[in-house]
């Protein structure tokens, strides 16, 4: 009996090289896909209301057709910001103690905040006054469970006179201005959570709110560009080539914006080599070369970067169908990056001992609490509310008001 | 003079959010457990709970009383300061009941301290399990007494 105690060798060693503090040894690093995921939703949230915020704010007449699109988009992925964090907490059923003792005394709890802040006064609000004459409107017209929700949404107030609109309008070009430091809040926060963390180099940086921004800018574009071409595939309409062209442009620029100031970061920690930098390199040329050098640098940033600039360089002597061909690309290859880089700061800030002088490996699990499986299904999920939304609020058989048909036509 | 009047949709948005706000306060009431914030940011009652939960270990003594034979070899070799526990598993329940075998603790439980590591102290014995000798420790360690051979 004894014996059969002692010798069951059965936990396959966690595999660590060089010097290792015992405590560090772990079979799984104490954050894993499920947070990755969490920086990638909410960046995509944060980009996708920043895109819209071009058409309201700074009157990007050409983006007019995707605006809507862009707006539920960041409701559907920021319904879903949160999961992540509440699947790897556990019992995601106690969710509501947060909300129901919040205190102030640690960066995550008052990301709780942030969200709440972002979500019901800026995202619901905006939406809100952007649909509410069309609620009115749809209400009159739609029969059953979908004529009862609209008459629901407008809140009782079925007043759309000009005057009426007008305030509307106004009231939407206010939480717009208002939205954009609070997308910016809303993901710059998540990067400061990192950031902050100034026991571990790889973390520890005051880029790292601007980094989470840029990129959540360039993920939430090529979220848009994504989205809108696969809507327009599935109900076989033509593309507005004018507003994909404008999507490319702006995700084109914010993907210099972004490549530009990774690049410097990079180029600063190399340069200032501070303690800890030996173990960075590693990371970069071993443990993190796929996701890094080929995912991140190469798939994410140059391929989009090249196809994207070409665009730009020589706009009209790409035939369309190839400029749509390549501009899906980029924004496909463009999510996967920005996914990679979310993979790399998460994990790469846990790959290496705090000694600085060992490495520690990490084996990906399928499923279990912390399996790419439930990291898959809550991605997927966002994708599915969406459709909802778009069956309800974007749907072909509902036309929008005039006010929104005229800005649309405009362009 | 004009009497200023809050448009509609405006007014419709304040009660949504006061009727918010107030059920909020009202689930409040309801959802935060009397004793919370006693002592601190959690429930105070918590404390009695934990209290109150059986302990499942047994300790060195409760060993000694019948396998006081393995515990004197233990004393005088270099596991002296191990628990029993900590390789054989819990073992209240068996101590109050010999039939109850004690909980089987998994793993490995000599390569959980003897395997390699630079950041283990340089007197504590070490060893590489995949270049080391065979599956079984105890075909040539006594656990109980591991400066000794089988």
């Amino acid at each position: 009996m004894m014996n059969e105690v002692t010798n069951s060798v059965v936990e396959a060693l966690p595999q660590f090289q060089g010097y290792v503090y015992p405590n560090e040894a772990n079979f799984h690093p104490v954050w894993s896909t499920l947070i990755v995921v969490y920086p990638y939703i909410t960046g995509l949230v944060a980009g996708a209301f920043i895109m819209a915020s071009l058409v309201r704010v700074f009157d990007v007449k050409a983006l007019a057709p995707v605006y809507r699109l862009s707006m539920l988009t960041a409701l559907a992925f920021l319904l879903c910001a949160t999961l992540p964090l509440l699947c790897h907490l556990g019992h995601p059923e106690r969710c509501y103690e947060i909300m129901m003792t919040p205190h102030m005394t640690s960066p995550m709890a008052i990301f709780g905040f942030v969200y709440a802040w972002y979500l019901m006064a800026v995202l619901l609000l905006e939406l809100w006054f952007d649909y509410r004459q069309d609620f009115v409107k749809w209400s009159k017209t739609t029969a059953g469970f979908k004529g009862f929700l609209y008459r629901v949404l407008t809140l009782g107030v079925t007043d759309v006179s000009e005057k009426s609109v007008r305030l509307d309008m106004k009231m939407e070009w206010i939480l717009s201005i208002v939205g954009i430091p609070s997308a910016f809040l809303l993901h710059g926060y998540v990067g400061f959570i990192f950031g902050s963390i100034k026991a571990n180099p790889w973390w520890g940086n005051v880029l790292m709110p601007i980094m989470f921004i840029l990129s959540a800018i360039v993920s939430g574009i090529a979220l848009c560009v994504f989205n809108y071409i696969v809507l327009n595939w599935i109900r076989r309409r033509p593309l507005d080539m004018r507003c994909l062209d404008a999507m490319a442009m702006f995700l084109f620029y914010a993907l210099v914006m972004d490549a530009v100031v990774e690049g410097l970061d990079v180029l600063h920690r190399g340069y200032a080599a501070e303690e800890g930098f030996a173990v960075l390199q590693t990371m970069i040329h071993e443990k993190l070369f796929y996701t890094l050098n080929i995912g991140q640098v190469g798939v994410g940033t140059l391929v989009p970067l090249l196809l994207l600039g070409l665009l730009q360089v020589l706009p009209r002597r790409v035939p369309e169908a190839t400029r749509r061909v390549m501009i899906f690309c980029s924004g496909a290859m463009i999510l996967l990056g920005v996914l990679m880089m979310r993979w790399n700061v998460v994990m790469g800030g846990q790959f290496f001992s705090k000694s600085f002088r060992g490495v520690m490996s990490y084996k990906m699990e399928f499923a279990g609490q912390e399996g790419w499986l439930i990291s898959a299904v809550i991605m997927c999920l966002p994708f599915i509310i969406l459709t909802v939304l778009v069956k309800l609020f974007l749907s072909e058989r509902l036309q929008p008001c005039e006010h929104v048909l005229e800005k649309s036509s405009k362009a | 003079m004009h009497r200023f009047k809050l448009p509609p949709q405006i007014l419709r948005l304040i009660l949504v959010a006061m009727a918010i706000v107030g059920s909020y306060l009202v689930a409040r009431s309801f959802l935060v457990p009397p004793s919370f914030g006693e002592y601190g940011w959690y429930r105070g009652d918590a404390l009695k709970l934990i209290a109150a939960r059986d302990p499942v270990f047994a300790g060195k003594q409760a060993c000694d009383e019948c396998h006081s034979d393995i515990l004197h070899k233990l004393a005088k070799d270099a596991h002296k300061t191990l628990s029993c526990e900590g390789c054989h598993g819990v073992s209240r329940e068996h101590c109050d009941n010999p039939d109850i075998l004690p909980v089987k603790a998994t793993g490995s439980h000599c390569i959980r301290c003897h395997e390699a590591n630079l950041a283990r102290p340089a007197w504590l014995k070490q060893i590489v399990v995949k270049d080391h000798y065979g599956p079984k420790c105890t075909e040539c360690h006594l656990p109980h007494q591991p400066t000794q051979s089988p």
